[in-house]
């Protein structure tokens, strides 16, 4: 059920002290159960959210039918992200090849909805039959007035986190560079792997412009292709989902000399971390001290909001099942609520966020090495926790635990990041661990043993 | 009247309403006691699944996968798929494994059939566990091609062994449309007239939303695998949804069950005839209750008969759902302006005159245009929501919404349910 972190199996591939690109460190087993995704799912995850680009997916219809609009990236402006565009690849096109398809495809999408560029994604069933993907986007290039990108991230090869990293390819290879901004700005940074769920990045806007930091591009929460092209000219990273964007970061440093800093706006003493690290990185006497006063205004402010919850739920205990940074991040979290975190387990994460996790929580407790739902349910009968703050994907099993549950990953409708996203925190986990609800179901019905009067 | 929608011809699928079969075979499979479903392909196809089917469903899909990487890509996966059953096997212990194939290992062609073959040679004991293998292609049709292929696997492979006939037995063969709800209803009629009903599959009891006492990595509720046995012996079956007919039609091939087509049960004229085969098939006269809930119906479709007759009605919808409602509306006078399917299969029970086409939720943005009522999937918002017209809920998946799977469009309770729905949206 459960591994110390020394018998971790890594791939060899995955030495510990590189600190570069996202490494699929525990290969699922087939038949295992683990709910974890594919390639073309964390290229999409990391190129979705530009919201004036048209994202076409070349393959049959399992990969945009079952999943086109379903993660939670908000946009302030332009819908065309939402919309599903495959070319939904028949028996004949599997048998002939599906490229010409493709090509028609791009031209006909980019001439009725007017992107700003198009995205187009390959699948396994499409890389598997041959189809060239950059061939067909070069054939409609002349035919198209703006950039079509090739992703070439099919699902077999291998988890999320290699597709986050290919798409980090495209943007540097394809986007990032491609255009110079009207006006340049310092000091002004681009946020690496925030991608807006629920407007996360619309709570951590107002922190910046207190510090008058401009964001020159978010890659790529509420991004519109325009800015994403001018990020080179920022003067510092932020890189926000821990690993998945690591190969970005560093390839942008090489090129640009931006230097990048890890960061995270979930929770008070994060959310002021980073403005800390931030302020410090551009060595700016004024900004320190901004930063510093905003910092001090915030917390105190935020802390007074949410003591009444803190109060509430000190001493209760959680059991915390994500990925990427909110690994550890939302370890630290839990903790400013006065929750303890009892075990944690992840799914796309890195021995790094391992080892980071590990040391915030208690010696006790463990890392679940089992990410089935049954290792998850085992894990739930063993610590029986007053909440588990986990995705989505695990939401409905968990309710059958009747345990107080919290959706933290795209799933949710609420913003959690920077300060104000804290309260909205507090009050999230306030509300489903004082559910009256979850006493209701696990009373038994009808009552037994002598309780009937 | 012209009989089909002309569409703009284009090269890609703009807002599909489509779903991939192995997602309709993974519903189906959700049907059936202690199954564990193993999707044969990458893990993505069964993550796409499990989250579409839970944000429909909101309940958890007990679904694996063979997790097909890169090598598999060059060597094929058949030894991933033995790998994967004999685990599933081992550490879930499943009643039954459901197997579905995907778009991958189906253009690299694995042979599940040998593939199992070989790993019961390797592993005898896992003979005591029964694997059903379907073939889902996803570039083959839509959520109801792969709905199909699994019930006609489970039935071929759990139901191939003649049974003692009974007399109060009776099969059915719900299409992938009905609602658990729906399948409960249904179920409720063939109580009153005294059947035992024996429902493959059954979501009524699996996917109805209750809290269960042991949460486990199996469904949980369903048909039992003794009830499916059961069903050579059936005295009569019963297939809803035009797309389901070769399901009926296998049991009756094979084991002399006679079997009825009902393409549509929602609408008056509908449920009565499968109301009048049923009094006729048990020689009793039609329960009270299903005669007062025919009345309800009739008086609902009086009072509001004004309301209903020539509102124009845009559809898009998988065809055996789109059969059963656009039957319906006519039936009270709507006027259907246009009806998109997201597969021929079943489409050839349209009532005729009636203008339709295979197409996507872009399409129906090209048709909507003057219609007062638009009834297809959440998804569907992206057409109703601009154009401002009212949007009625039905297909999948449906996330915006709530109480869907406990939604009742079935007989004549839910014929009235539905002309309610339809009148309410309308009045928003």
């Amino acid at each position: 059920m459960f591994v110390t972190l020394s018998k971790l199996e890594l791939k060899d591939n995955c030495p510990l002290e590189d600190k570069g690109a996202p490494k699929l460190c525990m290969k699922a087993l087939p038949g295992e159960g683990a709910e974890r995704s594919c390639a073309f799912d964390g290229a999409r995850v990391v190129l979705m959210p530009v919201t004036d680009a048209a994202h076409l997916v070349h393959g049959p219809i399992a990969c945009a039918g079952n999943s086109w609009d379903n993660r939670g990236a908000k946009s302030s402006g332009p819908e065309l992200f939402r919309r599903g565009l495959t070319t939904d690849l028949v028996e004949m096109d599997i048998v002939y090849g599906g490229e010409n398809k493709l090509t028609q495809a791009i031209i006909e999408v980019a001439n009725k909805h007017k992107p700003k560029a198009v995205f187009v994604y390959a699948t396994c069933v499409s890389a598997l039959i041959g189809d060239d993907l950059e061939a067909a986007c070069q054939k409609a290039q002349p035919h198209v007035s703006v950039p079509v990108i090739p992703v070439n991230a099919p699902g077999f090869m291998g988890d999320k986190n290699i597709g986050n990293r290919i798409s980090g390819e495209v943007l540097f290879r394809h986007v990032i560079g491609t255009a110079e901004p009207e006006k340049t700005y310092k000091p002004a940074i681009n946020f690496i792997g925030e991608y807006n769920i629920a407007g996360d990045l619309w709570g951590i806007q107002p922190s910046l412009d207190a510090l008058g930091i401009h964001l020159q591009a978010c890659i790529s929460g509420d991004a519109r292709f325009d800015d994403l092209r001018t990020a080179h000219r920022a003067q510092l990273n932020i890189l926000v989902c821990s690993k998945s964007l690591t190969n970005l970061a560093k390839q942008m440093e090489r090129k640009w000399g931006i230097p990048y800093i890890e960061g995270s706006f979930y929770g008070i003493h994060d959310t002021s971390h980073t403005l800390r690290a931030i302020a410090r990185a551009f060595d700016d006497p004024g900004l320190m001290k901004r930063a510093e006063a905003h910092i001090c205004e915030q917390e105190a402010k935020i802390r007074q909001i949410i003591e009444p919850y803190q109060k509430r739920l000190a001493g209760k205990r959680a059991v915390l099942f994500t990925g990427g940074v909110k690994t550890w991040s939302m370890v630290t979290t839990l903790k400013e609520l006065g929750i303890e975190v009892l075990a944690g387990g992840t799914q796309n994460s890195t021995p790094e966020d391992f080892l980071r996790m590990k040391a915030l929580m208690d010696p006790s407790a463990e890392i679940i090495e089992d990410t089935s739902a049954a290792g998850f349910l085992t894990l739930i009968e063993e610590k029986r926790p007053d909440l588990i703050v986990a995705g989505g994907k695990i939401k409905y099993t968990a309710h059958k635990t009747r345990t107080p549950f919290l959706d933290i990953n795209h799933g949710r409708n609420l913003p959690y990041a920077g300060y104000q996203g804290m309260v909205t925190f507090a009050q999230a986990v306030s509300r489903t661990v004082f559910s009256p609800v979850w006493e209701l179901m696990r009373q038994p019905f009808p009552p037994v043993g002598g309780e009937q009067a | 009247m012209k009989n089909s929608v002309s569409l703009a011809e284009r090269h890609y699928t703009g807002n599909p309403q489509k779903n991939s079969p192995a997602l309709g075979a993974t519903m189906a499979y959700m049907g059936v006691d202690g199954l564990l479903a193993l999707l044969h392909g990458s893990q993505g196809c069964s993550t796409f699944i499990r989250l579409q089917l839970s944000r429909h469903f909101k309940e958890p899909i007990p679904l694996n996968s063979t997790a097909l990487l890169e090598e598999t890509a060059i060597f094929g996966g058949w030894e991933h798929l033995k790998k994967g059953i004999a685990k599933a096997a081992d550490k879930f212990k499943p009643r039954i494994i459901g197997v579905m194939s995907s778009g991958l290992t189906e253009t690299f062609g694995d042979d599940m059939n040998s593939a199992w073959a070989s790993l019961l040679q390797e592993r005898p004991d896992l003979a005591a566990t029964p694997v059903v293998l379907a073939q889902t292609p996803d570039y083959i049709g839509s959520l109801q091609e792969g709905y199909l292929r699994a019930v006609l696997a489970l039935l071929e492979t759990l139901a191939s062994e003649p049974a003692p006939r009974e007399a109060k037995t009776v099969a059915l063969f719900p299409g992938a449309h009905f609602s658990p709800a729906d399948v409960e209803e249904l179920k409720e009629i063939l109580d009153l007239f005294g059947f035992e009903p024996l429902s493959l599959p059954d979501i009524s009891t699996s996917l109805d939303g209750h809290d269960e006492l042991e949460p486990a990595p199996v469904v949980q509720g369903g048909i039992s695998l003794s009830d499916i046995r059961r069903l050579p012996g059936c005295k009569a079956a019963f297939s809803f949804g035009p797309s389901m007919t070769g399901v009926g039609a296998a049991l009756e091939k094979r084991h002399g069950v006679a079997h009825h087509q009902v393409d549509s049960l929602t609408g008056l004229e509908a449920v009565d005839a499968f109301i009048l085969k049923l009094a006729e098939l048990s020689e009793k006269p039609i329960p009270e209750k299903l005669l007062r809930q025919r009345s309800r119906l009739l008086d609902t479709m009086a009072d509001y008969h004004d309301q209903l007759g020539t509102k124009r009605v845009v559809l898009a919808l998988e065809a055996d759902l789109l059969v059963a409602l656009t039957g319906s509306l006519t039936e009270v006078g709507a006027i259907v302006q246009g009806a998109l399917t997201a597969s021929p299969l079943g489409l050839q029970a349209m009532p005729p005159g009636i203008p339709v086409a295979v197409g996507d939720l872009e399409h129906l943005e090209d048709i909507a245009a003057g219609s007062h009522l638009v009834i297809g999937n959440s998804n569907a918002r992206q057409v109703a929501g601009p154009k401002k017209i009212p949007h009625l809920r039905a297909g999948l998946p449906v996330f915006d919404r709530v109480g869907i799977p406990q939604k009742v469009w079935v007989g004549y309770r839910g014929t009235q349910q539905f002309l309610i729905d339809v009148l309410n949206t309308m009045a928003k």
